[in-house]
């Protein structure tokens, strides 16, 4: 006789959804407690203490004014331009929908130096912007008399470093909003508009669009917040006069944590990096109790069909997509311009147009590492991210989920709110928290060459919960109920009540992974690695730093941004393939 | 809820006792080796900046020549590589370290970050050898860091060049020079301390380096993070005007003496820039590469220090790396104006490594102070 004891679930979560909890905010946690602690011990004052002297560390009040202001502008530039995006993309059926995607992603996943690079391209004299008459570098013409008029200093780095963080931030607002656009069930507007209240437009907005639209639409005005608050080599660039709190901390990151060697910049970081977590993580928490409190339970419909009811989109807002699309993509033109564009030896003020950026990105002798092994080891870090965290954020969710369910709502949004501690940390923070915890643990991780894996796995994470758990929330637990019915193996009883429903969430959550590794480079580098681990993106930042003295450095760093650019967008137009091949068997 | 922040921070007042013992400070005692805390995995592990003479080539050869596999690790410049020596101090990771200068060096000695090489530097020039000669360190290159400025700007009409450093605190030079932060640049910082020495020898006893640099603030400097900021998007007499993004308006900044040459030497001989060789306002900087305290693999790690100290690889500084040979007899190339455009320094600052080492951190808040 066999007996098999029932698998004890506390509060309904499977142990595995628990273990998975504990290891995602483990990966937050354990870094940010050893960095705080690290500068508690070097410094011999708390993390509280430090924040009290906050408004004394050199330049904080006005980073943190700074950093407050432009992420605002350009969470309100973003929504602005975003949502009626997110709008088309998720109501009208486009041509080459796929391509359109990932050229839309592509800014996302441009290392920052390389976007740098192109909007100076547009913004210097010889320039798109500039031949328009707006000349936001060197603040001429009308934005000096702007300037000149109200005494705001600088406006010109300030617009173009919003109109960065806008270009930058679009895709999210997209991927956050469209699938709900495109999958929610057309006869709840046809029902409304037989209404009083959804008889005119702004009654739809106000009694259905906006409820629907709203907690997408937050949690992405979050993460732009979010981006754009911690803004860091942007800002270097294109508003030099200016520093973020992330900036601030970037510079004097490396040498905090070190006793007895320049404590006041331990101090200072402690400070400053304690009030950007506690800022980040209220917005984050905020930003997901919003998300709950408004979430609805929305019929679901696979995301063909309302794209097939309203058909191709009118002239206007082929324009208007069409439009966004090619002024998104003006700065990376500019990059691959600017990797055939060699400054004339003579220095006579003129160009050569040649291939010498491209020979010698591939001859493999500008670095230590040659390109094919960045490439190799770009794909790599950004397939085990993937294998890691898909798994592991859909474990969380479906966690988060059962708990919501079983009336465990505060336990679930404390362990969320957890689970978004590592996005709320500085970089300098996850760096210094990783080296301490390495070195106190297993210090022959520094040589484990996967170990960029880490940060990135950490950096996602966050995105694909939130990108599952209302996914999950939206599916109706009737459907397991009827599938118990059927005598299914396990597998096909989890495939017909939650994964089929997840291949569109799941697609862009992959996306988001893939994309976010290929093109980060930021944690990666404050965590100790060796050189020939370098990714692609590192690779294009290494070189880009370079002083300028040979003509052909900075076009060969372009190169190599604009093979990084077709990699990605390689990789994403593949990982597009699993949506429209769900979309097929759907229809 | 509150059960659980209870446990959090309890947890955290025990840990940070723990860590903090894991911690090593800077002490006046004598440095006790590093217990190894990495096998020998037969591949030499070099701590460096991104090195420009480092490619692949030149490590294919030593690979080659000393059949010792070589992997880098990068960190982002000579001050990088002393902090992350400070930070992995309890767990090395790297058997080499190359790239600290003259500025860095001392710090590094101070807290046992380096242990003894066994390089013979008998073909190293004597100057450059009086700057160190201890057995922690071996320096594998050597340059000038001095002011440059644009001689179209300074055209003895607008502006005139000038003749002591308190000339660029006049209103002519109001908004027109650039200096990078000796808190986060090299160059930056080896400026500051050709400054202390300048006004330590001026002959005024009532006015020191950090007046002036409070009064170049006052005087509208612009102070950036880096050189490449101060150089290629402020300054106006380099490459800089022909990049993307640059806003110009500085007509001075800093950088090396033989910067002007490196211009020429890419840009067939001509440039507009030239270094300005005040008595006292140059700094005299070396790079240094040392064996690391609790490296694993020592026998490599001097192999690398000999073959870059080798005629082949250290003649060719000037064209790989930028940089002068540090061997005897050592000349800049006469390519392309290399030469031509590069000025050798009158007197340089004279401030020692041991005061540096002794007087940084508090140099760093002063200057902080004067500048904000």
């Amino acid at each position: 006789m066999s007996s098999t004891r029932p698998m004890h679930r506390p509060y309904g979560v499977h142990p595995i959804q628990w273990v998975a909890m504990g290891a995602v905010i483990s990966l937050g946690l354990v870094p940010l407690s050893l960095a705080l602690l690290r500068l508690w011990g070097v410094t011999g004052i708390t993390p509280w203490a430090a924040l009290a002297q906050f408004h004394e560390q050199p330049g904080a009040v006005e980073a943190l004014k700074f950093s407050v202001l432009e992420a605002m502008a350009s969470t309100l530039l973003t929504v602005s331009v975003g949502l009626p995006l997110a709008w088309a993309f998720g109501r009208y059926r486009w041509q080459r929908v796929r391509l359109k995607r990932s050229l839309l992603f592509l800014p996302f996943v441009t290392p920052p130096i390389v976007a740098a690079a192109g909007f100076l391209a547009l913004l210097s004299p010889d320039g798109v912007v500039h031949r328009l008459g707006l000349d936001l570098r060197s603040e001429t013409g009308f934005i000096g008399t702007v300037s000149a008029l109200t005494g705001w200093e600088h406006p010109g780095h300030f617009i173009a470093l919003v109109v960065a963080h806008v270009w930058f931030n679009l895709s999210l607002m997209v991927r956050f909003v469209e699938p709900v656009v495109a999958q929610l069930d057309p006869s709840w507007e046809e029902q409304l508009r037989l209404l009083p209240a959804g008889e005119t437009l702004r009654g739809r907005l106000r009694h259905l669009w906006m409820p629907v639209l709203g907690p997408a639409t937050l949690v992405a005005s979050a993460y732009t917040f979010f981006f754009s608050f911690t803004s860091f080599a942007m800002v270097k660039w294109l508003a030099p006069s200016s520093n973020t709190l992330e900036s601030l901390l970037g510079e004097m990151g490396g040498t905090a944590g070190v006793p007895g060697y320049r404590l006041e910049t331990s101090l200072a970081v402690l400070g400053i990096a304690t009030l950007q977590m506690v800022l980040m993580l209220a917005m984050l928490v905020i930003a997901g109790r919003f998300e709950r409190k408004h979430s609805h339970v929305l019929a679901l419909h696979h995301e063909g069909l309302n794209r097939e009811r309203n058909g191709a989109p009118s002239r206007r807002w082929a324009w208007f997509v069409n439009g966004t699309l090619a002024l998104l993509l003006a700065p990376l033109f500019s990059v691959v311009l600017a990797s055939f564009r060699v400054r004339s030896p003579e220095a006579s003020g003129g160009h050569e147009w040649t291939l010498e950026g491209w020979k010698r990105a591939w001859s493999g002798d500008f670095s230590t590492v040659p390109v094919m092994d960045a490439l190799s080891n770009s794909l790599s870090y950004a397939v085990i991210t993937l294998l890691v965290a898909m798994p592991l954020g859909y474990a969380v969710a479906s966690g988060l989920v059962t708990l919501r369910r079983n009336d465990r709502s505060r336990l679930a949004g404390l362990l969320d709110s957890l689970c978004m501690l590592p996005l709320s940390m500085s970089a300098v923070m996850v760096g210094l928290g990783m080296v301490a915890g390495i070195l106190r643990f297993y210090p022959d991780l520094f040589t484990f060459p996967y170990l960029p894996v880490i940060p990135h796995i950490m950096l996602v994470l966050p995105f694909v919960i939130r990108l599952m758990v209302p996914a999950i929330e939206r599916i109706e637990p009737i459907y397991a109920e009827q599938a118990a019915m059927f005598p299914l193996s396990r597998f096909s009883h989890w495939w017909h009540t939650r994964g089929a429903f997840l291949v569109v969430p799941g697609t862009m959550a992959a996306s988001l992974c893939l994309a976010f590794s290929l093109g980060e480079f930021g944690a990666t580098y404050l965590v100790v690695r060796a050189g020939s681990w370098d990714s692609l993106s590192i690779l294009v930042d290494q070189v880009a730093s370079r002083p300028g003295f040979d003509p052909v450095v900075f076009p060969t760093a372009m190169a190599l941004a604009t093979t990084l650019m077709v990699v990605t967008l390689l990789v994403l137009s593949i990982n597009e393939r699993a949506r429209a091949w769900r979309l097929r068997h759907e229809l | 809820m509150t059960r659980f922040l209870m446990v959090v921070l309890m947890l955290s007042a025990s840990l940070s006792g723990c860590l903090a013992d894991e911690l090593v400070a800077m002490d006046d005692g004598p440095c006790i080796g590093t217990p190894v805390t990495r096998a020998d995995d037969g591949t030499l592990r070099i701590l460096t900046y991104d090195i420009t003479a480092f490619s692949d080539t030149m490590l294919t050869e030593f690979t080659e020549q000393s059949g010792y596999e070589v992997e880098l690790i990068l960190a982002e410049d000579a001050g990088g590589i002393l902090e992350r020596m400070l930070q992995t101090q309890t767990a090395p990771q790297a058997d080499v370290a190359v790239g600290l200068d003259n500025t860095y060096l001392q710090t590094a000695i101070d807290f046992c970050l380096l242990s003894p090489h066994d390089v013979s530097t008998d073909a190293v020039d004597d100057v450059v050898m009086a700057m160190y000669d201890g057995p922690l360190a071996v320096p594998f290159d050597q340059g000038h860091v001095c002011l440059n400025y644009d001689e179209t700007a300074v055209d003895g009409e607008n502006l005139t060049a000038p003749t002591s450093l308190w000339n660029l605190t006049e209103v002519e030079w109001k908004g027109k020079t650039v200096f990078p932060s000796p808190l986060t640049s090299s160059p930056g910082r080896a400026f500051m301390v050709a400054t202390i020495d300048y006004f330590e020898n001026d002959g005024d006893a009532n006015t020191t380096a950090f007046d002036w640099w409070k009064a170049m603030a006052e005087n509208d400097a612009v102070f950036t993070t880096g050189w490449t900021e101060a150089y290629e998007t402020y300054y106006t007499g380099g490459y800089g005007p022909w990049t993307d993004g640059h806003l110009g308006g500085a007509a001075l900044t800093v950088s090396y003496c033989h910067s002007p040459g490196v211009e020429a030497f890419y840009g067939e001989n001509w440039t507009i820039s030239t270094s300005l060789v005040l008595p006292r306002a140059t700094f005299h900087q070396v790079e240094y590469g040392g064996l690391v305290n609790g490296g694993a693999n020592s026998e490599a790690a001097n192999a690398f220090l000999t073959y870059l100290l080798s005629e082949e690889v250290n003649r060719n500084m000037p064209e790989n790396n930028l940089m002068k040979s540090v061997l005897h007899n050592a000349t800049w190339p006469e390519t392309a104006g290399y030469g031509f455009h590069t000025d050798e320094p009158t007197q340089n600052a004279n401030v020692s490594n041991v005061r540096i080492g002794e007087e940084m951190a508090e140099w760093l808040v002063a200057w902080s102070v004067a500048t904000q």
